[in-house]
């Protein structure tokens, strides 16, 4: 038994503590109570007591109760539905008649599948913020990334490649320079 | 890293603290991963704290709901789980305050009535589990909500007590005394 538990509330009056006992019940069911428990009325009262319920308590653990099932999308819905931070808008293709923009969000979501493609990565957290315009007009952004990798990976190499996919993404996808990218390496994965 | 836990059919399994990254940066399809994985447990523990399936999926949503609000907030992604079991603690024992009076009036057959308003306690529940829920809803709120971290869902005392913002030693006494209680209820079944 710890040492360091409080002292015990429930006292039978026997002496002994009901904490003792529910400690105690592996041993009693399987049949190695001492000579106290097995002849003292309230240690044993109490022992039933405490066997039923953690027999109940048991039962009730291994019941699945599940909500309805549209709970999941009630959620998603109202979730969906709440107003967000507003987004900075990234001019795209600013040399063209017709103004496109392309919000921060969107674009660090682009990186973050560009870059879960890739084996022994996977992106977490990506913001993203425009620096200016290159002399043809494109927006340059930079990039901030955190990513977990697969444990034994080679992490240059695979960061190199990070950088690149990420950098390609933006050009193909979005049309916008991906400059710089920080990455910060935020865990690594053991499978 | 933990795979997905619970639910089956959620999809990829990626992290929490990925998911929790992702959903802070606005994505709603990492939140709702993180849904799936988790709103069976918390619908299980309302459901028990407050033995009503309608309001339990009610206090459900509005913490799904305010944890998005609030991800911000969040220093720790990895501390997401706990800040769930935090939120949807407090909106129950929130639920029953408001409760109270009408408990009340009457305090023993509003707690039975409660319990029999459970649909599945008729077809699904043995007697000894409707026994031990019967004997829940005689607890204090906040002696059942201990109890069912810690019996049910596997909570450290540490943890409990951080959820319910007091000390592991008061903790260790709810539970202590919840557990008496509830097995004095228990002892003469069968």
């Amino acid at each position: 038994m710890a040492l360091n538990q409080p002292e015990a509330d429930y006292e039978l009056p026997c002496g002994r503590s009901l904490d003792g006992l529910w400690e105690r019940l592996d041993a009693v069911e399987r049949g190695r109570a001492d000579e106290h428990e097995l002849t003292c009325p309230h240690c044993s009262t109490a022992l039933r007591g405490l066997g039923e319920l953690r027999a109940a308590t048991g039962t009730l653990r291994a019941e699945r109760p599940r909500p309805a099932r549209d709970l999941t999308a009630r959620i998603m819905a109202a979730v969906r539905a709440e107003p967000r931070a507003p987004r900075a808008m990234l001019p795209v293709d600013a040399g063209r008649p017709g103004r496109t923009e392309v919000s921060d969000r969107a674009v660090a979501a682009v990186v973050r599948f560009a870059v879960d493609a890739i084996d022994g990565v996977r992106a977490r957290r990506c913001v993203v913020r425009a620096t200016g315009a290159d002399e043809d007009g494109t927006t340059v952004v930079e990039g901030r990334l955190a990513v977990t990798v697969t444990y034994g990976a080679d992490l240059s190499r695979l960061l190199t490649v990070v950088r690149r996919r990420a950098a390609a993404a933006c050009t193909a996808r979005v049309g916008v320079r991906l400059a710089a990218l920080d990455i910060d390496v935020a865990d690594v994965d053991e499978r | 890293m933990r795979p997905g836990i619970g639910e089956p059919g959620a999809a990829a399994a990626l992290d929490d603290e990925t998911l929790v990254a992702r959903a802070r940066d606005g994505d709603t399809r990492a939140y709702e991963q993180l849904v799936r994985r988790y709103q069976g447990p918390m619908y299980r523990l309302a459901l028990r704290m407050l033995a009503g399936s309608g309001e339990a999926e009610d206090v459900v949503q509005e913490v799904f709901l305010t944890v998005w609000r609030r991800l911000d907030q969040l220093q720790d992604d990895s501390a997401f789980v706990g800040w769930l079991y935090r939120s949807t603690t407090n909106r129950c024992l929130n639920v029953l305050r408001a409760r109270r009076p009408v408990a009340d009036v009457d305090p023993d057959t509003t707690a039975t009535r409660r319990v029999e308003a459970q649909p599945e306690s008729a077809a699904e529940l043995n007697d000894q589990v409707a026994a031990l829920l019967k004997a829940l809803a005689q607890l204090t709120p906040e002696q059942r909500a201990c109890w069912l971290l810690r019996e049910v869902h596997g909570r450290s005392y540490e943890e409990i007590a951080r959820i319910v913002r007091g000390s592991t030693t008061a903790v260790r006494g709810r539970i202590a005394r919840a557990r008496a209680q509830l097995a004095e209820v228990m002892r003469p079944w069968r």
